[in-house]
């Protein structure tokens, strides 16, 4: 297993905790921030928005379940 | 390969292309939110995408409401579907050519794997979509 700096996994660590911590602000209607899923409404009201969504769902599939793999019977 | 070389080659096909999309997701959603903002949204104002596809059929058309709203959907879907295809195709081939030449088969792969995903993914949709439809009871066409 390779070994990764412990500050790269710190970045990462405080990244996704500034994501809860603002949708747990947003769900708490103490502050007028919209949830995820309304910026993400927002965003897909527009064609564009729902290209660039779709585009990163596709590269996050792919980089996850599709490359690199290798299935039965594949040289 | 020395030190500097793996650097070079880290850094160009890993940490730029994760920096770009952590960029592109962050505008995207800034982009929301400023929208957001702008006009916020009332709860159960927006129909479904298949409710609004529905009412976006011309009135003439000889099909029933359902129908209407199944041709609308798939549109919808379709639309969708080939649109952020292309877009992450035209992102993955300006990468390629433009900051490092990935090796092995990656323009083919991103082109095959992408489609594969969307050939998979689609039909699974599609059944879901159905029976959550089909679960709902009559009358409730939304």
């Amino acid at each position: 297993m390779a070994q990764h700096p412990v500050l790269g996994y710190l970045v990462w660590a405080v990244l996704f905790g500034a994501l809860f911590a603002w949708e747990g602000l947003a769900l708490s209607h103490l502050s007028g921030v919209p949830t995820l899923s309304a910026t993400f409404r927002a965003i897909m009201r527009y064609p564009f928005g729902r290209w660039a969504l779709f585009a990163l769902w596709l590269w996050f599939g792919w980089h996850i379940f599709v490359r690199g793999w290798h299935f039965l019977l594949r040289a | 390969m020395g030190d500097a070389a793996l650097s070079s080659a880290l850094i160009r096909q890993d940490v730029l292309p994760l920096a770009v999309g952590y960029a592109l997701l962050m505008a995207a959603l800034a982009a929301g939110l400023v929208l957001s903002l702008r006009r916020p949204a009332v709860p159960g104002q927006r129909p479904s995408p298949a409710a609004s596809a529905a009412s976006a059929v011309p009135a003439d058309s000889a099909a029933g409401p359902a129908a209407r709203g199944w041709l609308r959907l798939v549109r919808h879907v379709a639309g969708t579907a080939v649109g952020g295809y292309l877009l992450l195709m035209a992102v993955v081939v300006g990468y390629y050519f433009g900051v490092a030449r990935v090796s092995g088969n990656f323009i083919e792969g991103a082109f095959t794997g992408c489609a594969l995903l969307i050939g998979l993914s689609s039909p699974v949709f599609a059944a879901a979509t159905w029976l959550v439809v089909r679960r709902r009871p009559s009358g409730n066409d939304r």
